[in-house]
């Protein structure tokens, strides 16, 4: 049983069904109105792209091609962490993107070699949605890690001073920082693997099912992708983390307030 | 007095313990100290005077390298601050700030935590000297298993120079280190400050108390 196709006409016209969410907002008197039309349009738009994109990358399936997508994917990432967390680009683009790159390639390339025995690693039907749902929770996991250290750092500054007075080295006063920050980017993960199957159906497993699969090879897939995202999500914060202190922090090591927008 | 004379009987007869030449700073983009030169011998104990807001902690922060000065130069024990000698100065110096935070968590685990480092651990037996500390600064024994949120500042203030001693540094400086505490327990502190000759106190101080233990007051003004 193959996955039934929608006609764009159909599709249009469940486009209606937002008449709930649109009429409640107008009732309420909920301000939120074209913030959601402009958000919905987005979505139509930026998915056609997408689909039209990936259309032509799954025809060719090149190799190279499909890395180019990854690395075009992977910088958008990169620019959206350093957006999310205040952080000025030119700084922080080179090791952003080298925290999200072993982040994400990790988990894909054995989630597509080693597991699914592909013998094509870049093949266009596994890379591109595995690849993408492994960055997409990178994504989110690096700005709840990046924030969270930086800001505690901030918010604590006496204490991280007074810890630099008693003689810690650099990696020595960071240390508790780096742990809240990572637990703090774990967790919604570690939540959602506790949980999952319980509510409702995650996304892989739908996926997979909808695609003609019997849900016994959706529930492999689906555990194999929530390993993928959390040692990726893993992989990327640490790595990100890391790789961001030589350019966040001043020789003396306090916080340098130049690296962050808003702060000097 | 002026600034850099050593006191009587304290004249430079070695390298200075703290020595600050012509140092400009700035502190959120405002010029807080300009030209600033002081010195500090082995074993001197100064107090900086002056009105409030006039750069004094700042001067105590430079030394710690939390704040770099502009131009000029600062040297601990003959050696010149620098981004790579910090690390190893912070090691030789012992600082109590005005504000004191403890963070959170249990007493004994804030006064255990700077022995964890690489470059504090093999002074870990520091700690048994606890008992007579918190004696001697009329501090309750039962004060360490205490959580830190529960004490005044005036324990906070004690509890933060007892940390400095149990590192063992030889300069030890100190912002308003009598401040939140009553008239004993400042006392207290004062005549401990006075039975260790041999360290070298740079201090910022309004209480009277602190300015009659030192050897020298220098007016930052």
């Amino acid at each position: 049983m193959g996955i039934v196709n929608i006609g764009i006409k159909t599709l249009a016209a469940y486009y209606l069904l937002l008449i709930f969410p649109l009429a409640i907002m107008l009732w309420f008197k909920i301000p939120i109105i074209g913030k959601t039309l402009i958000a919905v349009v987005r979505m139509t738009l930026q998915l056609l792209f997408v689909g039209f994109y990936l259309q032509v990358v799954f025809e060719f399936n090149n190799p190279w091609l499909n890395v180019l997508w990854l690395v075009v994917m992977v910088t958008v990432a990169d620019f959206s962490i350093a957006r999310g967390c205040d952080l000025k680009p030119g700084r922080f683009v080179l090791p952003l993107f080298a925290a999200l790159a072993a982040g994400t390639t990790i988990p894909l390339l054995t989630f597509v070699g080693p597991l699914l025995h592909r013998p094509n690693l870049m093949d266009a039907q596994y890379v591109i949605p595995i690849g993408g749902m492994i960055l997409g929770n990178c994504l989110r996991a690096d700005i709840i890690g990046i924030k969270n250290f930086y800001d505690a750092i901030e918010k604590s500054e006496k204490i991280f001073l007074h810890t630099l007075s008693q003689g810690a080295r650099l990696h020595e006063a960071i240390r508790p920082y780096l742990r809240d920050a990572c637990r703090a980017a774990l967790l919604p993960t570690v939540a959602t693997m506790g949980t999952i199957g319980l509510v409702a159906l995650p996304g892989m497993m739908t996926g997979v099912i909808l695609g003609g699969a019997d849900p016994m090879t959706a529930i492999k897939y689906q555990i194999a992708i929530m390993i993928a995202i959390f040692s990726g999500t893993a992989i990327t914060v640490i790595l990100a983390i890391l790789m961001t202190i030589k350019s966040s922090f001043t020789p003396f090591g306090t916080l340098d307030r130049h690296a962050f927008k808003g702060r000097s | 007095m002026y600034l850099g004379d050593p006191a009587p009987g304290k004249e430079k007869m070695s390298t200075p313990a703290i020595e600050i030449q012509n140092i400009t700073v700035r502190f959120q983009g405002k010029c807080v100290r300009q030209n600033f030169s002081m010195q500090v011998n082995p074993g001197e104990k100064v107090v900086l005077d002056g009105r409030s807001g006039i750069g004094k902690s700042t001067i105590l922060r430079c030394l710690m390298g939390f704040v770099a000065p502009e131009t000029g130069t600062v040297r601990i024990n003959g050696q010149a601050l620098t981004p790579e000698s910090i690390w190893t100065l912070r090691t030789q110096m012992a600082y109590v700030p005005q504000e004191v935070d403890l963070g959170s968590g249990q007493l004994r685990q804030w006064i255990e935590a700077p022995f964890a480092f690489k470059v504090n651990s093999h002074n870990r037996k520091n700690l048994d000297r606890l008992p007579k500390l918190f004696d001697r600064f009329l501090l309750s024994a039962d004060l360490l298993d205490s959580d830190v949120s529960k004490l005044s500042g005036g324990e906070k203030q004690r509890m933060a120079i007892i940390s400095a001693i149990l590192l063992d540094r030889k300069i030890i400086l100190l912002d308003e280190p009598t401040s939140a505490m009553d008239r004993f327990a400042g006392k207290a502190v004062l005549d401990f400050l006075r039975s260790i000759p041999d360290s070298t106190i740079l201090a910022i101080s309004h209480d009277q108390a602190v300015l009659d233990l030192a050897d020298r007051i220098v007016n930052v003004s």
